[in-house]
């Protein structure tokens, strides 16, 4: 590499302008070349690889196929119907066999029995209730649910009152365009299971201490057959 | 391999022989010198290194915003053993340095400034010896530099305090898009293509090609993205609303990855590889159909990245077919970069140049593999809003666009300091650098992206979400964004491997650069060549289709195409027409046909106090972490509620749907939580979700609403179409606001809050969250609308 004659274009420093042709051991080019020439660019002049066009046309008739077949056929479904079927089989296996769930203090009292109920509010409770009540019902913004003070409830049915059309005028947002009546009144059951319990870090008592909750009636107590077609 | 080399010839001679046996090349006139401009091209080629630093800076910085909150808190045993990360938490608590805000400056600088001023060095080099000709303006040629450089600092400025338009990709504020307009199509554009017309070369190489197909495209998408209506200097509001200004967009933010990151780069890839490599290009007739099937099937594809939102199935459907019809397109350029090194593979063991450039086309074509199959519907309702994307840009732009820009980097240095590469092995250090770093990078961010959409979905027995609590997908995320960070930092310890590199060969430039002189023939007119007379080859004994086979060989000998080569004005309005035809025939339904967005009666336009709220939510860049886009899917309705209609959105200008969540979905926030919990959120986050890695706002309960600027607002939304009642749009918008504003404030206060906040922003943007997809569930006006309900119960 010479650095001295620096006035006139290094060549030595561009070796790989020069486009070399490989040859094959015939002596002539390794493929056919075009007789194009760019700045020393040349080009061969192979054919597309067919392998190469096969893909391609496979993936446009994957497409004519699928438009037919999702837009212009009876056997496609849309998104939408797609979800509404999902919604079907959810409520189904949650609440096929008990039907609408009354905000009655017995209805609510009796949820608390069911196991497959009390999960399903609890990820109901962390999913939309904790940000303003802590995880463990502790309180944070909102009040503490877990000692015997309360605001706005004196009763299981309150609790489902305040979680339907909200409470502390507006603090508390209404949850009935949110929530169906069943996971309001399984959530209330799954609130009032929560007074008692020892959160992480309890906020300070607000409102009035009320009486307690009836206890959870012992299973099976009432409707037997609904229970037993709760269990999974 | 041996063998080839052993008879391998210097082209020299012969190809001359050749050309000069092929008449084809028309009449030329009086031989003419003339000197390549590589001022310009040295330009180009240092600025695209220091932004190249910049953008990969500032994209470590919003990489370690999202771990420092959860980092320097981490405990195990009682040690912290992050806590060395402390000092940079001022990151995450200043105003001008939130995520929302430098992230888009990050990809700005990556696109625009690093990516942009990469192709500008690589057409300016590669054009002018292309057409043998020297750059029709030099006025323009530095008028072009200084007004790019001039448009990149007023972003880097502009994005932190928090000026944006709130489109992905094109955030940056009305002005800025004037000058890039004038700056690309007016001074860019006319530079180019009048250095085609006086050039002396007859025919155009591939190259070209893609280098017009890519001016002719972005001015187009850059143009009818950014039309809006100004409401003051800095602010303006989409021409398009909702589904359209989505569908808009993503026409716009697809095709710049097409046209400014693919076709530009396949250009670049085209003159510099075969060079580096020293070999001839693999396949002359591949180049032409990939070239024609990449630009008219890429503008398509932009829909792919609204499936299953409220864009209308057809259009989600078209934007699938095309991304799958294009991966052939893409992989043409692909095959023809490798094959090309056929017999110069062993090159590559001594030759960091060609080691970017293999790695670098490896990278292009994992990406537009994985583009397709992303890009399918069932795998989008996946990746789609997590990391997944994130890391397939980043395979696509570390390793196709940074190694293609390094390699051509590399192999320009000796060529315009004149002068040899100051070190060869600092750039293989870099080569491994930045290999090691990408793969650091995407391959955590793969998994992360992967974990997190399958925990979005995850149901347990009872067929409740497993993970109801959006943080806690979060949480899960942090070691491979730690992991990131690491990767990141190589790529970027490599780049500073390339900039000290370049300054050590800089200075060892000569005093004088050599200006070497060359010559050729001016070009003359000349006719198109007659068409070949071809004759079938079918036997005389059959009838039928002995004009098709005719028309099979002039199809296949591509004579016709050779031909338009020769015309650039030719071939510039066919490309133009390939993309203005597609974009045309999936645009114009989008805006006509009403039952796209079916009407719904309930949904009213922002209130004042609303709207300004709505601009403090575009100004912090909370779209590049909230969506407000819930999908039809049934772990998507579970967590969010019901999923977004199509007429929710008429009045948002631009829309917000996001494509990210680092945080939870916003569309259906409106009274989720109360007004005192949201003071509280925004002035710290961790005080009412301790594992949150929002940035906190505090300055949002100090900064002022400006209600002359929400006057404006409503003004111009009203000129836009926005059904504003007469009194509002004369002057009684700020009363509006200010009661609006008193109502929340004495709420706030009422709930034990701070007092004083009903002149402040968070208000306003409370206001917005409050309204937040709660349009639906109202009672429709009592306007005999012919309203088409929609809303499905929540579940």
């Amino acid at each position: 590499m010479s650095t001295t004659n620096q006035t006139t274009t290094n060549r030595s420093t561009m070796a790989a302008d020069e486009i070399e042709i490989p040859l094959g051991p015939d002596g002539k080019p390794i493929d056919p070349l075009t007789d194009h020439e760019y700045d020393g660019i040349r080009e061969y002049d192979n054919p597309t690889p067919g392998w190469w066009w096969l893909i391609f046309v496979i993936t446009i008739a994957f497409s004519a196929f699928y438009v037919v077949f999702w837009h212009a056929s009876a056997y496609g479904w849309s998104i939408e119907e797609s979800w509404a079927s999902a919604q079907r089989r959810d409520f189904i296996r949650v609440f096929g066999k008990v039907g609408t769930l009354e905000p009655t203090e017995a209805t609510i009292l009796e949820s608390q029995n069911n196991e497959q109920f009390m999960t399903i509010a609890r990820a109901t409770f962390i999913g939309n209730c904790a940000a303003c009540h802590a995880s463990d019902g502790g309180g944070q913004v909102g009040p503490n649910l877990c000692d015997d003070n309360f605001k706005s409830v004196r009763s299981v049915e309150d609790i489902y009152k305040a979680i339907t059309e909200g409470a502390a005028a507006g603090s508390m947002p209404a949850w009935n365009t949110r929530l169906s009546q069943n996971q309001r009144v399984i959530l209330a059951a799954y609130v009032a299971t929560l007074r008692g319990t020892t959160p992480a870090s309890p906020k300070a008592p607000e409102g009035d201490v009320i009486p307690p909750f009836p206890k959870t009636p012992p299973a099976g107590a009432t409707k037997p057959e609904q229970q037993r077609a709760d269990a999974r | 391999m041996a063998a080839n080399e052993e008879h391998a010839v210097s082209v020299g001679a012969e190809a001359k022989a050749a050309n000069a046996g092929h008449g084809a090349d028309g009449p030329v006139g009086p031989m003419e010198t003339f000197k390549y401009d590589d001022a310009i091209v040295r330009k180009f080629m240092g600025v695209t290194v220091l932004w190249a630093l910049v953008a990969f800076l500032v994209g470590l910085i919003v990489a370690l915003e999202l771990i420092v909150p959860v980092a320097t808190t981490y405990e195990v045993a009682g040690f912290r053993p992050f806590a060395f990360l402390a000092p940079l938490s001022f990151l995450v608590d200043t105003k001008w340095l939130t995520f929302g805000r430098l992230r888009p400056l990050h990809t700005n600088a990556a696109i625009f400034a690093f990516a942009g001023n990469a192709i500008f060095a690589a057409i300016y080099y590669s054009t002018q010896r292309l057409c043998k000709a020297r750059m029709w303006s030099d006025k323009l040629s530095n008028l072009h530099f200084w007004g790019w450089q001039l448009i990149i600092v007023l972003a880097a400025l502009s994005l932190p305090l928090g000026l944006t338009q709130g489109k992905e990709y094109a955030e940056l504020i009305w002005p800025i898009d004037l000058l890039i307009a004038l700056v690309w199509a007016g001074v860019f554009g006319t530079n180019y293509f009048m250095t085609l017309r006086v050039r002396r070369e007859r025919h155009m190489y591939v190259a070209l090609w893609f280098y017009a197909a890519t001016i002719i495209t972005v001015a187009m998408l850059h143009v009818f993205n950014s039309l809006a209506l100004p409401a003051s200097l800095t602010r303006s509001y989409p021409v398009y609303a909702g589904v359209q200004d989505a569908m808009i967009q993503w026409w716009y933010g697809h095709n710049a990855v097409a046209f400014f990151l693919t076709t530009p780069f396949l250009g670049l890839m085209y003159y510099f590889m075969p060079k580096a490599a020293g070999r001839p290009v693999y396949s002359y007739r591949l180049s032409i159909i990939h070239f024609w099937s990449l630009i008219f099937i890429y503008i398509w594809a932009g829909p792919h990245h609204l499936h299953y939102t409220a864009l209308p199935a057809w259009a989600s459907t078209l934007g699938m077919l095309f991304s799958v019809m294009l991966w052939m397109p893409s992989w043409g350029g692909g095959i023809n970069g490798l094959l090309t090194l056929r017999g110069a593979w062993h090159k590559l063991t001594d030759d960091p140049i060609l080691k970017f450039f293999v790695v670098g086309v490896t990278f292009y074509m994992m990406s537009t593999f994985e583009g397709p199959m992303l890009s399918i519907k069932s795998v989008n309702a996946l990746s789609h809003y997590t990391d997944w994307t994130i890391a397939h840009v980043h395979a696509g732009a570390l390793g196709w666009n940074g190694f293609l820009a390094f390699g051509m980097i590399y192999w320009l240095l000796p060529r315009l300091y004149q002068t040899p590469l100051f070190s060869k092995k600092l750039a293989e250090w870099h080569f491994w650098l930045a290999t090691l770093g990408i793969l650091l990078y995407i391959i955590p961010i793969y998994f992360g992206g992967i974990t997190q959409g399958l925990m979005w979905r995850a149901f347990d027995q009872t067929g409740t979400l497993q993970y109801p609590d959006f943080v806690e997908t979060v949480m899960r995320l942090m070691p491979f964004y730690g992991i990131r960070v690491i990767g990141g930092t190589l790529y970027f310890l490599g780049t500073i491997l390339l900039a000290y590199n370049l300054v050590r060969t800089w200075m060892k430039r000569p005093k004088v650069y050599d200006e070497p002189v060359y010559s050729a023939p001016r070009l003359l007119p000349f006719a198109d060549p007659a068409a070949p007379a071809f004759k079938t080859r079918l036997p005389d004994n059959i009838g039928l289709g002995k004009k098709g086979d005719v028309l099979v060989q002039h199809i296949t000998s591509v004579w016709w195409h050779r031909a338009w080569e020769a015309r650039p004005a030719k071939l510039a309005i066919l490309s133009f027409l390939a993309v203005a035809t597609a974009s045309a025939l999936e645009l114009i339904p989008t805006f006509l046909i009403r039952s796209n967005v079916p009407t719904i009666a309930s949904v009213q336009p922002y209130t004042p106090l609303e709207l300004g709220g709505r601009d403090v939510y575009i100004s912090e860049g909370c779209y590049n972490c909230h969506s407000q886009m819930i999908r039809p899917i049934w772990a998507e309705t579970k967590r969010y509620g019901d999923y977004s209609k199509p007429g929710e959105f008429v009045y948002d200008r631009p829309f917000q749907w996001g494509s990210r969540r680092l945080g939870p979905d916003l569309a259906r926030e409106g009274g989720l939580r109360s007004n005192i919990w949201h003071v509280l959120h925004f002035e710290n986050p961790r005080q009412t979700s301790p594992q949150s890695i929002m940035p906190a706002y505090p300055h949002l309960l100090k900064d002022e609403i400006v209600w002359e600027e929400i006057d404006r607002s409503v003004l111009t939304h009203a000129m836009l179409g926005v059904p504003y009642p007469k009194e509002v749009r004369d002057g009684l918008s700020t009363q509006l606001a200010q009661t609006q504003a008193k109502a929340i404030a004495d709420d706030i206060v009422a709930a034990g809050g701070p007092a004083g906040l009903e002149n402040k922003q968070v208000v306003a943007l409370i206001a917005y969250l409050q309204r937040l997809g709660t349009d639906i569930n109202k009672p429709a006006p009592a306007a005999p609308a012919a309203a088409t309900p929609v809303a499905s119960t929540a579940p």
